[in-house]
């Protein structure tokens, strides 16, 4: 699998996001994907999404990212690696 | 992370608040009372959750009000709160109760990126959750081993 683009969103791009961003990082190593990974708003996220590969927010926030190419997955619990990783089996792994 | 919380009196213990907005403004209120914010801040943070939704509940019974760098904001520097009886933020999703929150604010990135580090080890640990969700003072804060 190419390297995956990833986007990480939040209303702010300053705390969710990071968070979100850091926990990422740990999962995709965990599962032997290499990812590149930003973190942002919402806004910036919309605007740049189709660019990559995949979007990740708050559950709150998926609709915000109708209309575009990318994968969204939107996160019920932002500290559950448990949860990113089988979000990312079933939608990035086994898509 | 605890130990610096009470250090810097940035801790308050509530009962709780039947508007989520009146728990975000006395969750900011020790870092207004030191003038690490200004009193915009909390203000700023409602607004961006009334345009998009409780995006600040990070998991169950966590909520972390924050903004956009810039405006507000003084000092870099996190805040706890804890109430007894859970904030709701979305009547229809008992998910999104809260009854742990630290406020974040932000002037210098790397002090904030390792205070958000700490933040989510801490606070991705059940064991300690469960210990804060218990606790009622600053005391109960400081048996909190990380």
């Amino acid at each position: 699998m190419a390297k995956l683009k990833v986007i990480a969103a939040c209303g702010s791009g300053m705390g969710s996001s990071q968070i979100i961003k850091m926990k990422l990082e740990k999962v995709f190593k965990k599962l032997g994907l290499e990812a590149e990974i930003y973190h942002t708003n919402v806004g910036d996220a919309k605007s740049q999404a189709n660019n990559y590969d995949v979007v990740f927010c708050s559950e709150s926030l998926v609709g915000t990212f109708t209309g575009t190419k990318a994968t969204v997955i939107g996160l019920k619990n932002l500290l559950a690696e448990k949860e990113m990783e089988e979000k990312i089996k079933a939608n990035i792994v086994d898509a | 992370m605890f130990k610096e919380f009470v250090e810097k009196k940035h801790y308050s213990f509530h009962e709780g608040f039947d508007d989520w907005r009146d728990a975000v403004r006395a969750a900011c209120a020790p870092l207004l009372a030191d003038g690490t914010i200004e009193k915009e801040y909390p203000e700023i943070i409602i607004e961006k959750v009334e345009e998009l939704g409780p995006y600040i509940v990070i998991a169950p019974n966590i909520c972390i009000p924050h903004a956009e760098r810039g405006r507000g904001v003084n000092d870099t520097a996190m805040c706890f709160m804890k109430t007894e009886k859970p904030v709701s933020f979305d009547p229809n999703d008992p998910d999104k109760d809260a009854r742990i929150f630290v406020v974040l604010a932000a002037t210098d990135d790397e002090v904030h990126l390792n205070n958000l580090m700490a933040l989510s080890e801490t606070l991705s640990d059940e064991d300690i959750v469960a210990k804060v969700l218990e606790a009622k003072t600053p005391e109960d804060l400081l048996k909190i081993e990380e």
